[in-house]
């Protein structure tokens, strides 16, 4: 989903909210047509399994302007996600309200960029696109966010050299000790209707690349809601990159019922092939849990640098695969 | 307000209205105290306990504001916020009395974002009128209750408000520096 940098708004009755616990469990099943795994995005990856995702449990609170969240996962969804296997740490950060409309926070945050996450309760989708799946996942760093109206706002901000790390890290044959906050992010945010928010984001810096993203999603009817996101990443001394983009229509069939399609086109910089991605997938709720039946299909290009194999072993640019997962959100 | 159909916990304590829309209704007596007295406690009051929306004040007696407050989700274990129901509270007074309503209810519904925090599900406003079509009964049965729920204890503050600053005002016109004289004793 697309990102928020907070709430705003016009509330009554400014009590402290009370310490909040949140989170979710995740299980799966997957068969890939080819009796082999095949599509190589993030997640969800284990070939005719029972298998699990992630445990996440968080806390947050927020006393007067000053609020903190702190959010631990655990399981493959969470190794898979996170630089330090020990640490455990997708989200924790502290950030204070200076005004209604300017806000500080500081810490090791989920990324800007992207229209999917890491927690399977923020997606739609089960597995997961290849512009998530080569995009950043988390930033360490400081931003401010400054809310010119209910219908712009901007932030800004320094990260650690390199994504996906708790801290900045010295590259080999540096000549220093030290790693540095060389990343600068920014995210405008405009809401042009109601029903409407565009995020148009940037990473840059020279250690991480540079990176243009726009992620919109806009609520047309009550039943049906069209997302889209596109990105360009450009990685340093001209190492190649990525661009793409991805469109998510969706439908509320019911109150309980939602059916989805991602269609993506991804492409490698520099002659690294491209693939292009159907998703279908349907929400269903019963309660706190959404169930996921999903099927996918991918077909790339030659160049592409991963190989799919068909079921007698051979090599081929398509795979098709059934998935079914489970998602307990609390 | 004319007549009123009561629904049936605290949801009971809603009613609806002649355009069959959520209401909740008081009308609470202050004998001794005027219509414009009670217009500008109100006034005060609007403005201490909904700190940044705008009251639109049709004149001393007769004051509206809307407003917001946040749902808790009654389905899982733990608890967080599940959404925000925005309102309308008007108020009006007469001498002796005055009376305060809270209606035009709507839901939105809020979803965790990927920094941990609950958020407006974009584009989603779903009246409570309408929410047994689109939010699970269960579901709905809690912010009915907490909707009655949160309209009494608005209704509690306002009455207290408006004692206490009548109380006070008329203390602040009796009240006078006690004097002491330490020759007799």
């Amino acid at each position: 989903m697309p990102a928020d940098t907070g709430k705003v708004g016009t509330g009554a009755d400014p009590k402290d909210p009370p310490l909040i616990l949140f989170g979710s469990v995740d299980t799966y099943w997957k068969d890939d047509f080819s009796g082999k795994a095949n599509i190589p995005t993030s997640f969800g990856n284990e070939q005719n399994s029972i298998s699990i995702g992630f445990v996440d449990l968080g806390v947050k609170k927020k006393v007067g302007k000053a609020s903190f969240v702190g959010e631990l996962s655990f399981g493959p969804r969470s190794d898979q996600s996170i630089p330090t296997s020990g640490y455990h740490i997708q989200n924790l950060y502290v950030s204070y309200d200076v005004t209604d409309k300017f806000n500080l926070t500081a810490g090791y945050l989920s990324t800007f960029i992207g229209y999917e996450v890491i927690s399977p309760v923020a997606n739609f989708n089960y597995s997961t696109s290849y512009l998530f799946t080569n995009g950043p996942f988390q930033n360490a760093g400081f931003k401010a966010t400054y809310a010119f109206s209910d219908k712009v706002s901007l932030m800004a901000g320094i990260f650690n050299n390199y994504w996906n790390t708790y801290t900045s890290f010295v590259t080999h044959g540096a000549n220093t000790t030290s790693g540095d906050v060389s990343t600068f992010g920014a995210q405008l945010t405009v809401t042009p209707a109601k029903g409407w928010t565009a995020y148009l984001n940037l990473a840059t810096g020279p250690y991480s690349g540079t990176e243009f993203d726009l992620t919109t999603a806009y609520q047309i009817t009550d039943a049906f809601k069209l997302g889209l996101n596109a990105a360009d990443f450009s990685a340093p001394n001209n190492g190649g990159g990525f661009s793409g983009i991805a469109l998510y229509p969706q439908l509320a069939v019911s109150k309980v019922v939602t059916l989805g399609l991602r269609g993506e086109y991804f492409n490698f910089k520099n002659g690294g092939g491209d693939v292009t991605a159907f998703t279908f997938s349907s929400n269903i709720k019963a309660g706190a849990i959404t169930l996921i039946p999903e099927i996918r299909l991918d077909t790339k290009s030659a160049a592409f640098p991963t190989s799919f194999v068909d079921s007698n072993g051979a090599s081929t640019n398509s795979a098709t695969q059934f998935l079914i997962a489970a998602v307990y959100a609390f | 307000m004319a007549f009123f159909q009561f629904a049936s916990a605290q949801k009971n304590l809603l009613a609806r209205d002649e355009n069959n829309k959520y209401i909740y209704y008081q009308i609470v007596d202050r004998p001794g105290v005027s219509a414009d007295s009670l217009g500008k406690q109100a006034a005060g009051f609007i403005k201490s306990f909904f700190s940044t929306s705008k009251a639109i004040i049709s004149n001393d007696t007769i004051l509206s504001v809307k407003g917001y407050f946040e749902t808790y989700s009654v389905l899982a274990f733990a608890k967080h916020e599940s959404g925000k129901i925005t309102f309308t509270f008007s108020f009006e007074s007469r001498a002796n009395k005055y009376r305060f309503w809270l209606t035009d209810f709507v839901f939105t519904p809020y979803e965790r974002n990927r920094y941990g925090q609950f958020v407006p599900v974009i584009g989603r406003d779903i009246a409570l009128e309408q929410s047994d079509i689109k939010i699970d009964k269960k579901e709905l049965e809690g912010y009915l209750d907490q909707t009655g729920s949160y309209c009494q204890d608005l209704g509690a503050r306002l009455k207290l408000y408006v004692v206490q600053d009548h109380q006070s005002k008329k203390g602040a016109a009796t009240e006078q520096v006690k004097k002491i004289t330490t020759k007799n004793w």
